[in-house]
């Protein structure tokens, strides 16, 4: 009984998530066919695009690892009900201390200098949103409004290092110097850009899984989510579970930008890393926070990516029909007379 | 004299830069007073932005700019309330959806219309300003309080209005009463959703106005031309202690150091980035600072 719980929650909710992404779906049908002249044609890509060949599909996979990280931070945070909204900037902040450290490095050590430039942008995303964490234990510091805050400043300071002092003038991007060949992860599904980190992201989700559900820390973290002052009551130390699920988070935003360096990118590009932070909290709800559900979450969002992406090149559509059919999901995930009401329909208690 | 030179036209400029974080904060402040988070004033202001350009640009009327950009923001509103209110969906996500809606919509109808998603420039006259040439002689407050666009004089009046409706009339104290009980009102046999509402529409209009006045001034749109500046009114909200009055003083904080900001940029040769994140700093550490205070006040 104990280990079927944590994976029952996963299901729960499927028929109203089902409901949401049915709606969204017939909105983006609804918005290509106001928009587009060639409809069925931009229908075609925006849905089958993905799956029509190698390259599509793996770097529709390959977009997706950067979202499993930054969601299974939103999961944590949201589990233990601390607000995390600087996922932006620590995703970007984390990817420019990676590229840097991998820039410093002499050309030696693969391994080791890849390391430790995915410890540094790890280290980054734990530091800013642990000064958030702080503020609030400290002295009630509203982590949500700060965090973002926090970040929206770091985007331009990081801008400020891509644009100037770390620039390469040698190329005509607004972009770093490329990172030596030796710290590049392998690429694992060619000619798509899909490499080895996608496994890192399956290891994450699973590590961040057995942290929430099987540890000391993670139950007393989803206590303090569930209930903070009866876990101060029950003698759990709150004050730590409102640091503790920030610092993690953010280590796992600073981590999706340093995989999507090492992987991807190859060199920090000006606001490369746009939309991450706050895709990562939609991937965490359609989740529901499930640390697990968070994998198949991030696919699904990198799908609705690739989609635009495709109808973008084949046909007249501009790619930010993606954020709008996003959105349209932003606003139902949560509904829950959507939900409750698919479950009367159904003739369970809602 | 060399003094007054350099403060007089900054703390003019102020009273401009701040007049849409004001008219923001205002509007946001009844809804926070209902008892709930806007974090959807961002995206509000964009619709207002756009949409005021776009049909001031066709209609060659900025009255009708401004009649459309309030409407569309309106009808975000509205949206953004049914959808918190009425579909149960939690308050602060709809109030992500709604800034990423009006982000990427814009951004989408931009390119639609104009073929073009970078700075997209309209012909519109310049916005009417106030100048009383029998006043204009007066020596500081003169050249303080005259020559602004009309938003700024729309702004006073609404903060003016405003703090009457919150303190004295049954409407304002309603709302007031949801968001410290809404189980109190509905034992009144009044409908807190309702109240609640109406505090997220008017949002939406001062939104609405605050954002006009942004591309109305600017002669153009810039894809999320608000940048972060509903996030910096929802501070301001905070700071000004939830009232009116107090938010005119947080605005014009913030204003001030968007417009020392504009003058360094002109004036020294700090990185043009670290300017633009400066504002985001001061709202940090105000509001650290503002967090410090009352902890220390609750434990005297």
């Amino acid at each position: 009984m104990r280990r079927r719980k944590p994976l029952g929650e996963l299901f729960a909710g499927a028929t109203g998530l089902a409901l949401t992404l049915g709606i969204a779906f017939a909105i983006a049908v609804l918005l290509i066919f106001t928009l587009s002249r060639r409809p069925m044609n931009t229908i075609y890509y925006f849905f089958v695009g993905p799956f029509t060949n190698k390259y599509y599909f793996g770097n529709m996979l390959n977009t997706s690892i950067p979202l499993v990280f930054t969601g299974l931070g939103i999961a944590v945070a949201f589990k233990s009900s601390v607000f995390n909204l600087g996922g932006e900037g620590q995703v970007y902040s984390g990817a420019l201390v990676g590229t840097a450290i991998c820039l410093a490095l002499p050309a030696a050590g693969g391994y080791l200098g890849g390391a430790a430039a995915l410890a540094g942008a790890l280290a980054t995303g734990a530091v800013l949103a642990g000064l958030s964490g702080f503020f609030r234990m400290k002295w009630g510091t509203d982590e949500l409004i700060s965090s973002f805050l926090i970040s929206a400043a770091v985007i331009f300071i990081v801008n400020y290092f891509i644009t100037g002092p770390l620039d390469d003038p040698g190329n005509n991007l607004l972009a770093t110097r490329a990172i030596g060949e030796q710290y590049r992860l392998l690429g694992i599904f060619p000619p798509s850009k899909l490499d080895v980190s996608a496994v890192f992201s399956l290891l994450a989700a699973g590590l961040v899984f057995f942290l929430m559900y099987y540890t000391h820390w993670g139950y007393e973290m989803r206590m303090c989510g569930l209930n903070r002052e009866f876990s101060r009551y029950g003698g759990i130390n709150v004050s730590a579970y409102i640091v503790l699920p920030m610092i993690l988070s953010g280590a796992l935003h600073g981590l999706a930008g340093g995989v999507a360096i090492l992987g991807t990118y190859h060199m920090a590009v000006k606001e490369f890393s746009g939309g991450m932070g706050w895709n990562g909290i939609a991937v965490a709800l359609i989740a529901k926070n499930h640390p697990l559900g968070v994998v198949p979450a991030a696919v699904f969002f990198a799908y609705l990516d690739a989609g635009a992406k495709a109808a973008m090149l084949h046909s007249d559509v501009t790619f930010e029909i993606a954020a709008v059919v996003q959105s349209v999901i932003f606003y139902l995930v949560t509904a829950q007379a959507l939900y409750s009401a698919v479950r009367r329909r159904a003739g369970a208690p809602a | 004299m060399r003094g007054s030179e350099f403060s007089i036209p900054l703390l003019h400029n102020t009273i401009g830069i701040m007049t849409p974080f004001l008219l923001a904060a205002v509007g946001g402040l009844f809804t926070e007073l209902a008892g709930m988070l806007n974090i959807a004033l961002e995206g509000l202001m964009l619709f207002g932005a756009f949409f005021a350009i776009v049909f001031a640009g066709y209609t060659g009327s900025l009255l009708a700019g401004v009649l459309f950009g309030v409407l569309f923001a309106l009808a975000a509103a509205a949206l953004f309330g049914f959808i918190s209110l009425y579909l149960k969906a939690n308050v602060f996500i709809a109030g992500l959806a709604t800034n990423l809606l009006a982000s990427g919509l814009t951004i989408v109808l931009a390119f639609q219309l104009f073929g073009n998603k970078g700075v997209i420039r309209f012909d519109v006259a310049r916005l009417p300003t106030l100048s009383i040439p029998a006043l204009n002689r007066i020596p500081v407050l003169g050249d303080l309080l005259l020559g602004h666009s009309v938003f700024v004089y729309v702004s006073w009046a609404i903060v003016a209005v405003a703090a009457v409706v919150i303190n004295r009339t049954p409407f304002g104290l309603r709302i007031r009463g949801t968001g410290l009980s809404s189980a109190t009102i509905a034992s009144l046999g009044l409908k807190p959703r309702v109240y609640q509402l109406a505090g997220i529409l008017i949002s939406g209009f001062t939104c609405g106005l605050a954002g006009a006045m942004l591309t109305l001034n600017l002669g153009a749109f810039i894809p999320n031309v608000t940048s972060g500046r509903g996030w910096i009114a929802l501070v301001a909200i905070y700071l000004g202690n939830k009232t009116p009055w107090g938010i005119v003083i947080a605005a014009f904080v913030f204003g001030f150091a968007e417009s020392l900001s504009n003058y360094a940029q002109g004036a020294t040769n700090v990185p043009a980035d670290f300017i633009l994140a400066f504002p985001y700093l001061i709202t940090v550490l105000a509001m650290i600072g503002y967090s410090i205070w009352r902890y220390y006040k609750a434990r005297a």
